[in-house]
């Protein structure tokens, strides 16, 4: 900002990181970063402090941008001096940036390279090599085993559903072969078993109770030595997060697929199961016409529709039958009725109803009915009463 | 090696030999036999017109045909309920082991909660079995009886690709996954 302004900020990160951005009027060019992060193991201090370490974290950024602040501010790890005036602007700028706010991973990295390191010789001659627990998230914890030539980090796995455990047994099947493979002998071997390796045994109960069964890792000299140590400390402190975004993302693509075949199998529904209507129509029939003719009982004939002027009511009842499938045929039967014969049917059905409306017939009561049961006419214009 | 049974019910064990187009064949041609539906209201409740065959409690057991159950293995069986007005078809598929189990389930889960879309699908399955359709008289009418047949054999045939083809996607991305988690170590 080109106006110098009091910041004071909090931000919160996942595995309870915490940062702290502080910035004065009275020191306008200079940011103070105090950055708070859980220890993985309260068990085992650092030797020689955090401080001496974060200057190896920032090997290649001026002193004058970055400046670390000894003692670090209260409840925090770690504080930085930064001067972002002096940050060039050209390409470097992105990787100070990037060096800059991955101290945190770094910090953390550091941390376990400091355990690694300094497994105390007692423990070795001993013979027993106690399991070290980690806590990289309060609920994500593992293992690490000092053995003669090796180290085994263990992981427990749990998940909250059985989809997830399904989906994370089937990748962890698949880690046990790529790592057995030839293509890749050099990378570190991998295991998944049901049970507590014996490794645990006598670790309490509740870090040993899982639901996803136990992924170990045999670390040997070859993947830590030189910069490999940095991948592969990192490679172990972030499987848990790989397991984890791999199955969000196979639910994910699970569901997607599943959407697309119902979109194709409800395409084949409607397409391939021809309804009769259409069939009716491709044969030149209209089924609404036909029902509204017998219903209104009109003497118009539709050329394009079927005439069903039965001639007893009780092929009325057959028209229903008429509709399904089994009676097509005998609905084509019918369309090929001539006119002439569909007037003689309609004619002789009118004389029936005639004969059967008129059966009681009384002399000259056609006269007194004309008389005396007519309904009196009234003129459609009336005369106001005052 | 076809065996009957008297119990009422109608059972063929179809040796393990056989392949699934047998078993498909089975079904089509019960189903050719069973999908003889007619329009018949119901004869306890006057202007109602049921499905006879989900009537929890049978009143009228003469409009109700014996149940056919084709059963390909221990896991893959088909059941045929018919009644006079409805046909129902439940169906158990196979499920090798438990990610299967898994993709079988939330598939035809999916598929029932959407069952309006297929109109002859039911929208619970019958207990005991993985998916259910419901054909009444009315759907016979207006869709072509064949087709009708045709296309729950092919669903079926669908149901096992789908299926087989999911997990071997999910496998498939289990590796690469491992694949480039690896190499980081390289």
């Amino acid at each position: 900002a080109d106006k110098p302004t009091e910041i004071d900020h909090h931000l919160y990160e996942f595995g309870s990181v915490e940062y702290h951005t502080q910035a004065s009027l009275s020191e306008p060019n200079n940011t103070y970063l105090s950055i708070s992060t859980p220890l993985l193991s309260q068990g085992v201090l650092l030797s020689h402090g955090l401080p001496r370490h974060a200057t190896e974290m920032f090997e290649g950024i001026p002193p004058d941008v970055l400046e670390i602040v000894e003692p670090a501010r209260e409840g925090y790890q770690l504080t930085l001096r930064l001067d972002l005036a002096r940050i060039p602007r050209k390409k470097d700028a992105v990787k100070m940036i990037t060096q800059i706010s991955s101290v945190q991973a770094a910090i953390l990295s550091f941390q376990l390279k400091e355990i690694l390191r300094n497994i105390s010789n007692e423990d070795l001659s001993l013979g027993m090599y106690k399991p070290l627990k980690l806590v990289y998230h309060p609920r994500e914890t593992f293992f690490v085993v000092k053995q003669p030539t090796k180290f085994t980090a263990v992981f427990p796995m749990r998940f909250k559903e059985n989809t997830d455990v399904s989906i994370a047994t089937a990748f962890f099947q698949e880690l046990m072969d790529v790592g057995s493979s030839t293509a890749l002998a050099k990378v570190p071997p991998c295991h998944w078993s049901p049970i507590p390796p014996p490794e645990l045994r006598g670790e309490l109960i509740e870090d040993l109770s899982t639901n996803g069964g136990f992924v170990s890792f045999e670390i040997s000299s070859r993947h830590v030595e030189g910069k490999k140590l940095d991948k592969t400390v990192w490679g172990l402190l972030n499987f848990y997060s790989l397991v984890k975004y791999h199955v969000k993302c196979t639910r994910g693509f699970i569901q997607r697929r599943i959407r697309k075949r119902l979109q194709n199998l409800v395409e084949v529904i409607k397409s391939k199961l021809l309804n009769l209507k259409a069939a009716l129509q491709k044969a030149g029939i209209e089924e609404d016409d036909r029902i509204e003719k017998v219903q209104e009982g009109t003497n118009q004939i539709h050329s394009k529709s079927i005439l069903f002027y039965p001639k007893t009511l009780d092929l009325f009842h057959n028209c229903h039958f008429l509709l399904s499938e089994a009676g097509y045929r005998r609905m084509r039967k019918l369309i090929s009725l001539s006119r002439s014969k569909l007037l003689k049917g309609r004619r002789s059905l009118t004389n029936k109803i005639k004969r059967i409306g008129s059966r009681i017939k009384i002399h000259a009561f056609n006269r007194f009915r004309r008389r005396w049961l007519t309904f009196p006419r009234f003129s459609s214009s009336y005369t106001k009463l005052d | 090696m076809i065996q009957w049974s008297c119990n009422g019910i109608n059972l063929l064990i179809i040796s393990q030999a056989n392949t699934l187009r047998l078993y498909l064949t089975c079904i089509r041609n019960t189903l050719e036999a069973a999908m003889c539906l007619q329009n018949f209201p119901c004869q306890e409740v006057e202007r109602h017109n049921k499905p006879e065959v989900e009537l929890k409690y049978v009143t009228s057991p003469e409009l109700l045909l014996n149940p056919v159950l084709i059963c390909r293995n221990e896991a893959e069986k088909c059941l045929i309920e018919t009644s006079i007005n409805s046909l129902r078809i439940s169906l158990k598929v196979k499920q090798a082991d438990e990610l299967e189990n898994i993709l079988t389930k939330k598939f035809l889960r999916f598929l029932s909660m959407r069952a309006e879309a297929f109109e002859v699908l039911r929208r619970k399955p019958v207990q005991g079995y993985d998916i259910s359709f419901l054909i009444t008289n009315y759907h016979c009418e207006e869709m072509q009886k064949h087709k009708l047949i045709d296309f729950i054999v092919q669903f079926m045939e669908d149901i096992d690709k789908e299926i087989s083809e999911l997990k071997l996607s999910v496998n498939t991305r289990g590796r690469l996954v491992a694949t480039e988690f690896l190499k980081q170590f390289i």
